[in-house]
């Protein structure tokens, strides 16, 4: 029985808070779908990677920009779409608090059963993942997650082990 | 009342433990990098458990691996624990790292403590 769920659309400030909000709002959706515990676990992680990108990336500290979320189901599965209204993906003000680990999108890559990232300098930056109900791989197997942490703390997509 | 503690246990004398519970993601982040100091900075070997987290994101492994840095750079034990029925939310992000053999990532929190203690003081 194919379950009714009406596409669900959020705009919220873009701010550290709002993240648990949005994996909440994920999981109410995703309760009324029928999706293993395992591709569940991925759509959180991979929706929370992507707005913690729009959190730290988006926006600089002056500009406290939108987080948007679109979360619409078919016949095969479940495709979410975050998206801001920022200055592109840029390093930006990742200085708040900490670093940014770099581990964002290579994180939704593997975790997602389809990954796009459209953006151009100075139009936002919108996510769209895909998650299936009935996976055939393992997306951490099809799109693995390269490198390991780098001599500066961030993510280093080429190092074959940790340098630090 | 908070939802998703980090609290210090100090039971086991020389090695304290970053308890990690519920979910945390970029907004608790903070707030762990200042457990993980406190922890730190009493010099002994440092635990963090993760047996009653339910989800953690790469936020959480930056500040986790920050924290093992400055351990290295001390001298000082530091491993992660997450008990024998961990959370896919906690277990499939430290797979797909391949963070594991890393942080290092151990089951147990005795086998924790006492994998903290010994590393305590060894050269690193």
């Amino acid at each position: 029985m194919k379950a009714l769920v009406p596409e669900v659309r959020l705009s919220l400030p873009a701010r550290a808070e709002g993240v648990g909000v949005v994996r909440q709002a994920l999981a109410g959706v995703a309760d009324a779908l029928v999706f293993d515990a395992a591709v569940l676990a991925d759509m959180k992680m991979a929706v929370t990677e992507a707005c913690t990108n729009v959190v730290v990336h988006a926006y600089d500290e002056r500009d406290e920009g939108s987080l948007e979320v679109e979360m619409a189901a078919d016949d095969t599965g479940l495709t979410i779409v975050v998206r801001d209204q920022g200055a592109g993906m840029q390093q930006g003000s990742a200085g708040r608090d900490a670093p940014a680990l770099g581990l964002g999108l290579p994180l939704i890559a593997a975790l997602s059963d389809g990954f796009e990232l459209h953006g151009d300098p100075g139009e936002g930056t919108e996510v769209r993942m895909s998650f299936a109900y009935e996976r055939r791989v393992d997306p951490a197997t099809a799109n693995p997650v390269q490198g390991s942490i780098g001599a500066d703390g961030r993510w280093d997509a080429d190092a074959d082990q940790p340098q630090v | 009342m908070d939802a998703n503690p980090i609290v210090l246990d100090e039971t086991a004398n020389d090695v304290i433990v970053v308890v990690v519970e519920g979910e945390h993601d970029i907004y608790t982040a903070p707030t762990l990098r200042d457990r993980l100091d406190e922890a730190l900075a009493r010099g002994g070997g440092v635990v963090v458990d993760l047996t009653a987290a339910t989800f953690v994101d790469s936020s959480v492994l930056g500040a986790l691996l920050d924290a093992r840095r400055r351990a290295l750079d001390a001298g000082q034990g530091y491993v992660v624990c997450v008990g024998a029925q961990v959370e896919p939310g906690v277990q499939r992000i430290l797979d797909v790292t391949g963070l594991v053999p890393v942080l290092p990532v151990v089951g147990g929190l005795d086998e924790a403590i006492t994998a903290a203690r010994s590393a305590s003081g060894a050269p690193s």
